[in-house]
Parts: structure tokens; sequence; C-alpha cells
């Protein structure tokens, strides 16, 4: 499964190599890397995979040093970058060598203007005056960000953000250039453009790592390496690990649509993008007539909430929320969706009676939003913030759940109660008296669901939920979800990730420039994709696989029914959901 | 929310060198300092005041026009009451008040408020790296005038996250604002401590992207050239000086004092 050919062999001008690294964090018993080595040479593109605490990140620290300068540790092996065996050089000494871009733009942003930005590192590195303004030109126009030089990066979406972080690092002129997951805070939009950065980039010879948990990131790589708990599992072209659906899935990333298809149907050509597996897949046959699917078009009798003429601005400047009016029963799930600044947050806080809006009313079972008691709303409506740090604070996690408890004044014996019923189902009852701050993301962000179930809300607002979770921990995520809503919550998601709202939502809510440019079903949107790409939404490759076949599907699972039937090749079903190892 | 009180225009003062800024400041809080009488100290307000107009930085004193209120009101009643020696206002025998008390602290209040117009104006019109820039050409290390411009840029992000984490509070029936003052200063600690957390795991990924851009990389740094020094440079320095200068000749011929305090 793994071939190890070209990365792994010996070759004369290695941009990288690594030879049996290992780390160990301080306070950890088992290593993060074991004897992990690679070769990668000038040019190349590698992508790396894996599940959270694969040790991704932490195989990224040991290219500059981080590891184990800034990190206590054990730490072994060798590295080599461009000939050069790295000893003792502190982090600051490889800038210019090692060039790092990190998920988290906020975090290495932290000038007044994107000139400023730039400038900094070569300051750093006593790069001349005249140089700097010839790379400042060049590596703004490089990344698409020409003509931005005096403007605050605060100001900027999260896309060019990300680009000028990149911008900063190539001033450095790096050898290579590493980014560890830098789209995971994107919306597809953003993504999008860093993803046409990098292939540009390429173009122009950089030597590239990319960190990346989708897939699709991948498909022009030269070589995707597959790592698991410290190891390297497989190392190989991508036409050759991609589809390898069942080895991808038991270390926790998520197949693409398009090879999980393809395998299905026993398929063995590369599906490079959508146009190639639609090809591919018209050989099989076409897809059996669209059954009718029940129109679920009834009007509610009892709206839980009702949002009239809603508008907002912040003090005083342009609206970000227009005119919105909607209406939500009791029981649905629902995603909102739109890029970075359409105002879905600030639509999402509205309906939650978080932000009062500045016009229109929210009307919840009739009665005006604004007007409830706080004790109340928070028994009504429960909104879930996208980084469960801001929402996390006690010392046990038992605490974090009793916390909303008492503030609505439940009862001892009641609250004990409800934190059991809460940990209960979000699955962290094991962990009751452990530190909130020191669990894993996946399991905060599932613990600060918990604190808000306790309350037993009828209405769950989730920001983002799946965002910085593997593959299994999003399934995990949703799956919750699916379950409340399955017990009668009504559930909106803001979300980005395309398949998560595909699968989960029923009813699709689409902002573009704080006006609701869709309220209806998820499938009607996704059939419309004129509509969607002026919303910059994106639907799953096996929703864009179908629009071929004048179908809408929304999860693999439709699609491969769909074919089933006409397929020459026996049918290989990879069950409901292919369910990781964790 | 805006984050910083620079207003990018481009009239001349944005565009005056940061040395030429940063001495302006310091030289109109010194002129400013030496004087007590009002009417000696309104010259120099007005000029701020037709500075700040030219510079459209009226916004910045719209945001803090709570601390003009401030200064307005309390060094007059402080010093009116507390500086008893002097001559009583004729018509108005009865009030523990007198002439040279309230003077003085109408002069404080103009004062105290030049101080605040001139420090508004300069971060209206001056980025945080121009000073910082400024103060390194003065001869501060370069790593505490960076701390201070970093300081500047993770305020405003506390502030955010301060105000995500009070919603977030909500959502569990927490209400900061109600309740007695302890309960509600305990409140506030509900909130700082995932604000501090937040903040750390923040500073730590901050230093190391700060290293892998080469802060600390050990080579020698040098300097983009943010704003050539120009003749007009040379113009408002000399303007600011001479104004300076007046004011301290003023004050060592002994005008600007209130008497018989």
């Amino acid at each position: 499964m793994d071939n190890r050919s070209s990365v792994l062999s010996p070759s004369p001008a290695d941009a990288l190599r690594l030879e049996q690294v290992s780390f160990t964090y301080a306070e950890a018993s088992t290593p993060a890397l074991r004897e992990v080595s690679l070769r990668i040479q000038p040019g190349e593109l590698v992508v790396v995979i894996g599940a959270s605490g694969a040790g991704k990140s932490t195989l990224v620290k040991c290219l500059n040093r981080v590891i184990p300068a800034f990190q206590a540790g054990a730490f072994t092996g060798d590295v080599w970058l461009f000939g050069r065996h790295l000893l003792q050089e502190r982090v600051g000494e490889l800038a210019g060598i090692v060039g790092v871009v990190f998920q988290d733009f906020e975090a290495q942003l932290f000038s007044t203007t994107v000139r400023d930005e730039v400038i900094f590192g070569m300051e750093q590195l006593g790069v001349s005056p005249e140089e700097m303004q010839e790379r400042l030109d060049a590596v703004l126009a490089l990344v698409g960000l020409t003509g931005f030089e005096v403007r605050d990066p605060t100001t900027l979406s999260g896309g060019q953000k990300q680009r000028l972080a990149i911008a900063a690092m190539l001033a450095l002129r790096p050898q290579i250039l590493v980014l560890d997951e830098p789209t995971t805070d994107l919306d597809p939009q953003g993504r999008q453009e860093i993803f046409t950065l990098l292939s540009r980039m390429r173009a122009e010879g950089y030597t590239l790592v990319l960190v990346e948990h989708e897939l699709a990131a991948a498909v022009d790589a030269d070589w995707v390496i597959l790592l698991s708990e410290g190891q390297i599992v497989a190392v190989d072209r991508p036409e050759r690990l991609l589809p390898q659906i069942e080895l991808l899935t038991r270390y926790g990333v998520r197949p693409r649509d398009l090879d999980r298809i393809c395998a299905a149907f026993g398929i063995t050509a590369f599906p490079r993008d959508v146009d190639t597996a639609a090809l591919h897949l018209r050989e099989i046959g076409e897809p059996r007539s669209e059954p009718s699917l029940p129109t679920s078009e009834q009007q509610p009798i009892v709206p839980l909430l009702q949002v009239e003429a809603v508008s907002h601005s912040y003090s005083g400047g342009a609206p970000v929320v227009t005119h919105a009016t909607l209406s939500i029963a009791e029981g649905e799930f629902i995603a909102l969706l739109g890029q970075n600044g359409s105002g879905k947050t600030t639509l999402a806080k509205i309906v939650s009676g978080l932000l009062p809006p500045t016009q229109g009313r929210v009307l919840l079972r009739g009665e005006e939003l604004g007007r409830l008691p706080l004790h109340r709303v928070a028994q009504e409506i429960s909104y879930v913030f996208q980084n469960p740090d801001h929402q996390l604070f006690a010392e046990t996690v038992e605490e974090e759940v009793a916390f909303g408890l008492r503030n609505i004044g439940l009862e001892t014996a009641e609250v004990a109660l409800r934190i059991e019923e809460a940990l209960e189902a979000v699955g962290l009852n094991a962990l009751r008296t452990h530190d909130p701050f020191l669990l894993g993301r996946g399991e905060r962000q599932r613990l600060a669901v918990a604190a808000l179930l306790a309350l037993r809300p009828r209405l769950l607002i989730l920001d983002e939920p799946t965002t910085g979770l593997d593959y299994p921990e999003q399934r995990r995520m949703m799956e919750l979800l699916r379950r409340l809503h399955a017990e009668g919550r009504t559930i909106i998601i803001i979300t980005h990730v395309p398949w998560v709202a595909a699968e989960y939502a029923e009813r699709a809510l689409l902002m573009v420039h704080g006006q609701l440019v869709w309220d209806g079903s998820l499938r009607g949107l996704c059939a419309q994709p004129e509509l969607c790409a002026s919303a910059a939404f994106r639907p799953p490759e096996v929703t864009r696989l179908g629009l071929h076949f004048k179908r809408t599907f929304l999860s693999v699972d439709e699609c491969l029914a769909a074919f089933s039937s006409v397929a020459h090749q026996p049918f290989r079903s990879d069950e409901d959901h292919p369910q990781p190892v964790s | 929310m805006a984050l910083f009180l620079y207003l990018d225009h481009r009239t001349f003062v944005h565009r005056r060198h940061p040395l030429v800024k940063v001495a302006a400041l310091l030289l109109f809080f010194v002129s400013a300092f030496v004087m007590e009488h009002p009417l000696f100290i309104l010259p120099l307000s007005a000029s701020v005041a037709a500075l700040i107009l030219w510079t459209k930085s009226t916004p910045t004193l719209q945001r803090i026009r709570v601390l003009f209120l401030f200064i307005a009101i309390f060094p007059v009643l402080i010093w009116s009451v507390f500086y008893r020696n002097g001559t009583p206002f004729p018509t108005l025998p009865f009030l523990p008040i007198t002439q040279e008390g309230a003077l003085y602290g109408l002069g404080m209040a103009a004062k105290l408020g030049t101080f605040l117009a001139t420090g508004a104006l300069f971060l209206s019109t001056t980025r945080i790296e121009e000073f910082a820039y400024a103060f390194t050409l003065l001869g501060l290390p370069y790593r505490i005038s960076f701390t201070l411009t970093l300081a500047f840029r993770l305020v405003p992000l506390f502030l955010e996250s301060a105000v995500t984490v009070v919603q977030a509070q909500r959502c569990r029936g927490l209400d900061i604002n109600s309740g007695p003052l302890f309960q509600r200063l305990r409140h506030y600690v509900l909130v700082l401590i995932p604000v501090f957390m937040g903040a750390l795991r923040r500073a730590d990924q901050m230093s190391i992207a700060l290293e892998v851009r080469g802060f600390n990389s050990g080579r020698p740094r040098s300097s983009f050239q943010r704003a050539p020094w120009t003749g007009a440079d040379t113009l408002a320095v000399i303007a600011v000086l001479a104004v300076t200068a007046l004011y301290l000749s003023l004050w060592s011929a002994g005008y600007g004092r209130i008497r018989s305090l």
C-alpha cells in the first residue's frame, strides 16, 4: 500500500530530509511522532493528511525547529534542509529558509497595514530598504493584494488575511514553505483563493508542504503522506492513495465523494475532478429516474420563532443584515449558509436573542424575544459559539455543565440529573472530573454543547460546529445533532462545510451581503448552480456530479442508490457512512 | 469594531515624518505644561483644535468625548473647592470659592484638555508602526517599541473576545450586569478566565509566528524608509519649536502664572 520509491529513497538534492525523527511532548506518555523518515525534492508539493493527534502539526514544528526549541520534550532524529543539518539553530535563524503559515491567521498578523505586515520580517533579517520595496511589490502581486498596501489587515476577509500571511512569509524568500491547515478557518471562497495561489506558487517552482484535512487539496500533489499516531502509514501519488477508501477511513480521513463513488462501481480510472468522474460514470449508465420525494411544504401550525423584517447595523455603520423575514417551526433542521461577512452570524445572534435588532422584531412563540426575561430565553434557545474556549471556564467538566443550571435556579437533585443526562448525550460521562482545558478540541466542542443542552433548550443554534475537528469528530458531532433533532429539538447550524449542510440539514437559508437570497429546501438550493455560485456556496462534489445527470444528490449514498440498478459492475456499498476507527 | 484611533487621510500632518509628530507632541505638552493661566493655554488649545479640524480627526474626539467632559468638570470643581487662598468673588462673597482657585481650575481643565486633544490628534494621524519607528530612531530598544505596538494590536482583540464570552455566558442564563456589586464582580471574573486563557493561547502562537518571521533571528535589523524627511518636515519642526520657545520665554519672564496662591 505504500510506495516509497521517490519520497523515501536518497536523492542528491533533497529540499527536505527527515531521518528517524521522533518526538514525545514533556507531559505525554506516548510519542507524538515515531521514527518518521521522508525526503522531499525541490519544487514538489507534498500534502500531509491524518486525523487529529496523528502528528501533523508536530511534524510541521520539527521542520523549523519550533520543536525542540520552543517545546519541552524528547526529540531524536535528524532534519536536513537543502543539505543543511539542523542542530542548534534557533527558530528565528531559520527565517528565510523555512516559511511557515499557520491555521490561525489572526495570530500571525501584527501590523496596522498590509505593507508593514510584509515588511516586518524583512526588517528583522536586515534586507535593504530598496530590496524591501521590490520584494513587497512582487509578493503582493503574487498573492493578488496589489493596491492593498495601506489597508488595515483587520479589515480584510479571511482569505485575504491568509494570503497576506503567505505574502509575509514569501517576502523572506524561503526555500521551502510549510502551510499548516491554512484553509480550516476559511469559507469556501477563501479556501479557493488559497488553492489557486498554491497552484500558482507551484508553477513558480516553490517547494511546498501542505497539511490539510480536505483531500480535494491533495489531488494535484506530487505525494500524499498519511499519518496516524505519529507514524507514516502511507506515502503515495494522489491517484493511488486517494481511491483507497478503507485505508483513509480507517485512519480518520474523509475520502472524496468522487473516489467513493468510483470505487463503489469498480471504476479504476482516477476521478481527478467532477467532470472526469462524470465521464466515467456515464459509461455505467444513466441514473434511475428521480423517485418522487414527498414534498414537505405544508406550513407549520405554530412557529417556534418568527423573524419579522429584521435589520441590523453595528454602531451606525452599513447594515449587516437587511430586512430578513422568516419563520422557524418546531423540529426543523436548518443550515444557515453564506460567505464570511454575509451576515449569517449576526442573523443567528439576533434569532437567539443575543443581539437586539436595530429594526424589526423576533417573536418566540408569539412573544417578543427582547422583552422576555433572560432565564426564560436561556431555557428555550441556546447558541453554541464557534470557539469552545469562549464558553468554558470551570475547573471540571461537571462544573461546566452545572453552571447554567444554577443560573436558572434549579435544585441540587435536578442539577445532578441534568448533568448526567447532558454528558451522556455528548458521550463525556467518563470525563466528568477532568479539566475542560485539557480536553481535545472535539471534546471541548461537545462539552460546550452539553453545557447548553442541560438547559433543555428547544432551539439549538451552532456556529460552525465542525470547524477544527477531524472527520470522525465531525461525524460524531453531526450524529449527535441528528439525534437531538430526532428527539424533537430544532437545530440551526451555521456552516461552511458543504457535505455537513447537505447530509444533515433539510432547509437552507442562504445569505448574500446581509440579504436572505434563499429560504427553502437544501435540495432545491443545490439544484440551482448559478445561485450557489453567486453566493460562493459550493455544493458537495457528489451534488455537482449529479448535476451532470440532471439530478441533485445530497449524499454519496443517494448517488450510489440511483446508479446501483444500472451498473454493470456489482454495486459495492460502503455502508451508510464509513465508520472511522478512532 | 474600529480597532485604532488612526484615521487614514493624506493631510499635511499625516504625511509628516514620525519624528516630527513625536517632537510636536512632546513640545506641545511642554508648552501647555508650563502655563497656569487659562488665557495663555487657550491659544494652544485653539491651534490643536484647528489641526484636528484640518486633519479630519474630529471622529476621534467624538469617541473620547466622555473624557473631555470629565476634564471640563472635575479640575474646576476640585481646584475651586481646595484652593482657598486669594480673593473671594466680590459679587458672590458667600461662596467658599476664590477667584484664583476658579481660575486655576479653569487653567488646569484647559491644560488637561489640550493634553488629551494633542494625544488624540497624534494617534489619529500616526500609525503605531510610525511612532514605534520614531522611538527606535530616538534610541529606544527595538524590542520595547515593538512590544508597545503589539500591545496596541492585542487590546482590541481581547475586548472582542470579552464581548463573545459575555454573550456565551448570557446563553447560560448569566446576566453579567445584574445583581449586587459583589456578585457582579464575581461575574466579571467568570468572563476574565476564558479571555485570559485565550490570551495565553494566542500569545503562545504569536511568539512562534514572530520567530518564524525572523524576530530574534540574531541578524542586524534594517528599517524600511517609511517617510523620507522633507523640507516640509524641517519647516514644521521649526514652527513647533518657535511656539515652544515663545512659551518657555513667557514662562521664564513670569507670565502665565496665577499670583497669590
